[in-house]
């Protein structure tokens, strides 16, 4: 490695035990390296480091498996229902194959739109969680794409929510959605620019 | 390179004392074996890539950005071994002009596949950031042509760091700078993971009571850093002992398993696939029916 050009000039010059140095290519030639009087054993850094890194790494594991089983401090349960049919409808939404030039052809596009934007607002402003519901509450078309897209049990339809960790990845299909999990390499959803701004306007009234 | 060196030198060598931590030498075959795998892996996934038109979305660039970086370092792993090859069969001399410019160019190559991995990495989770954080303004952030941009600018500094790196090679600054840059890529990668990861949690904890999803969310970050670590921070630590200390006898015990930590860093290129690319459903279906598709041909 050309880095270690550095420690061949540097002993070389020191040393000048080399007659046909070249400033280049003397790498192993660093001269003896005395190991008398070694107090610890001479593999030391090695071991030290890989278990160093191998504590390190499981350290990191063990602080997120602790994240996963403390609870939120704001966990309300009255809402979980509620939060629960939005994200019903959320996740539902999200099962839809990806097919960017087929977005605006799929019916509940907008209501797709405004489900996530729903969900946003939810995750940072719980008061307005109830005017978001309210324009889920009455767009029959989503509980109809929800019920046509459930697999009808609602216990399936937990468990697929169960698996659900991060929003904002589409699956191309409904099957592989339960299988994904944290930052499975999706893209999100693509929302075209055009009837976007018309969009968010409606939700935001 | 060292490698050419070693080879002839180590008949020749007879000033060092063998007995004590003797440098561990893999045989040949294991990295070329293992760097044909990793170019043959990137390869598919930027063929994956660039065969479908569904998948030119900003995130598979970036993940063609990592594939590139890791092919470019199996490519260098292949030179060298043909390099060496070459020189064994008394085709190449020990210090021609033509060997040590071949050898400042693998070596910028080498330089070039790390800071290349690196930066995709950063940008890979940025994007993943981006993503989740500012979910409804992604498509106004990370549009097709600031992509481009980016990954152009992360190319050409790479390309012009490599360059400058295996020029000044002989400055401590270099190294310094070169050693710095993993650490700040892993904390910056942690932090974005991370905080993914808490906004992941709670989302799941509104909807369910289950730890299951969380479990494999927690088991998915720690292999995504983890092989990171695994893979760089040996050479990372290879090259400063080898700067700082270099007469020390735990610093040449270390410094001789050299070849250990090189493999590792090929292992990283074969690996990175597995957990970036081909966690995409949609990038495996596309691989699936590129391999069924010249089944029929």
């Amino acid at each position: 490695m050309s880095a270690q050009r550095l420690i061949s000039n540097r002993t070389s010059q020191q040393s000048a035990s080399n007659s046909d140095y070249t400033w280049e290519y003397e790498y192993y030639e660093i001269g003896p390296v005395s190991f008398e009087g070694l107090k610890a054993h001479k593999y030391s850094i090695v071991i030290g480091f890989w278990v160093g890194l191998a504590v390190f790494v499981i350290f990191m594991f063990f602080v997120l498996t602790l994240l996963t089983k403390t609870g939120a401090p704001h966990q309300d349960n009255a809402e979980s229902s509620e939060k629960r049919f939005r994200m019903n409808s959320f996740v539902s939404d999200f099962g839809r194959p990806l097919e960017p030039d087929k977005v605006f052809s799929r019916q509940g596009n907008e209501e797709s739109r405004s489900l996530f934007h729903c969900y946003i607002n939810e995750v940072e402003r719980l008061d307005r969680a109830k005017a978001c519901h309210q324009t889920t509450a009455l767009d029959s078309d989503v509980q109809l794409q929800e019920a046509i897209r459930s697999s009808g049990q609602p216990e399936e339809e937990l468990n697929r929510l169960m698996k659900f960790d991060i929003p904002n990845f589409v699956n191309t299909d409904q099957n592989s959605f339960g299988e994904d999990d944290l930052l499975i390499s999706e893209p999100p959803i693509v929302l075209e620019t055009k009837p976007l701004p018309q969009i968010s306007h409606k939700d935001l009234d | 390179m060292k490698h050419i060196i070693n080879s002839y030198e180590n008949i020749n060598n007879t000033a060092r004392n063998n007995s004590d931590c003797p440098r561990v030498v893999l045989p040949e075959e294991i990295f070329f074996t293992i760097s044909i795998v990793g170019v043959l892996e990137n390869l598919i996934v930027l063929l994956a890539v660039f065969k479908n038109k569904n998948l030119q979305a900003p995130m598979y660039f970036f993940i063609c950005s990592l594939a590139i970086s890791d092919m470019l370092g199996s490519l260098y792993k292949i030179l060298e071994n043909i390099l060496i090859i070459l020189r064994n069969m008394g085709y190449l001399k020990p210090r021609g002009s033509f060997e040590t410019t071949a050898d400042d160019i693998i070596d910028s190559l080498f330089v070039l596949s790390l800071l290349g991995s690196i930066f995709s990495l950063s940008v890979i989770a940025a994007d993943r950031y981006i993503t989740i954080f500012h979910a409804l303004r992604y498509h106004s952030i990370v549009t097709m042509r600031r992509t481009v941009v980016v990954l152009a600018v992360i190319w050409t500094f790479c390309t012009g760091t490599g360059i400058a790196m295996v020029i000044f090679s002989h400055h401590v600054p270099t190294v310094i700078t070169f050693t710095s840059l993993f650490p700040l890529m892993l904390v910056f990668i942690l932090c974005l993971y991370v905080h993914m990861f808490l906004l992941a949690r709670s989302h799941t904890r509104k909807i369910s009571t289950l730890p299951r999803a969380n479990m494999k969310g927690a088991i998915t970050l720690t292999i995504l850093l983890g092989v990171f670590i695994f893979c760089w921070a040996p050479f990372v630590l290879h090259v400063l002992l080898m700067t700082f200390c270099p007469s020390n006898p735990y610093c040449a015990c270390y410094m001789s398993l050299f070849q250990v930590n090189g493999m590792l860093i090929m292992c990283n290129a074969v690996i990175d696939p597995f957990i970036y690319a081909f966690r995409s459903p949609e990038l495996r279906d596309a691989f699936k029916k590129m391999i069924f598709c010249s089944r029929y041909w």
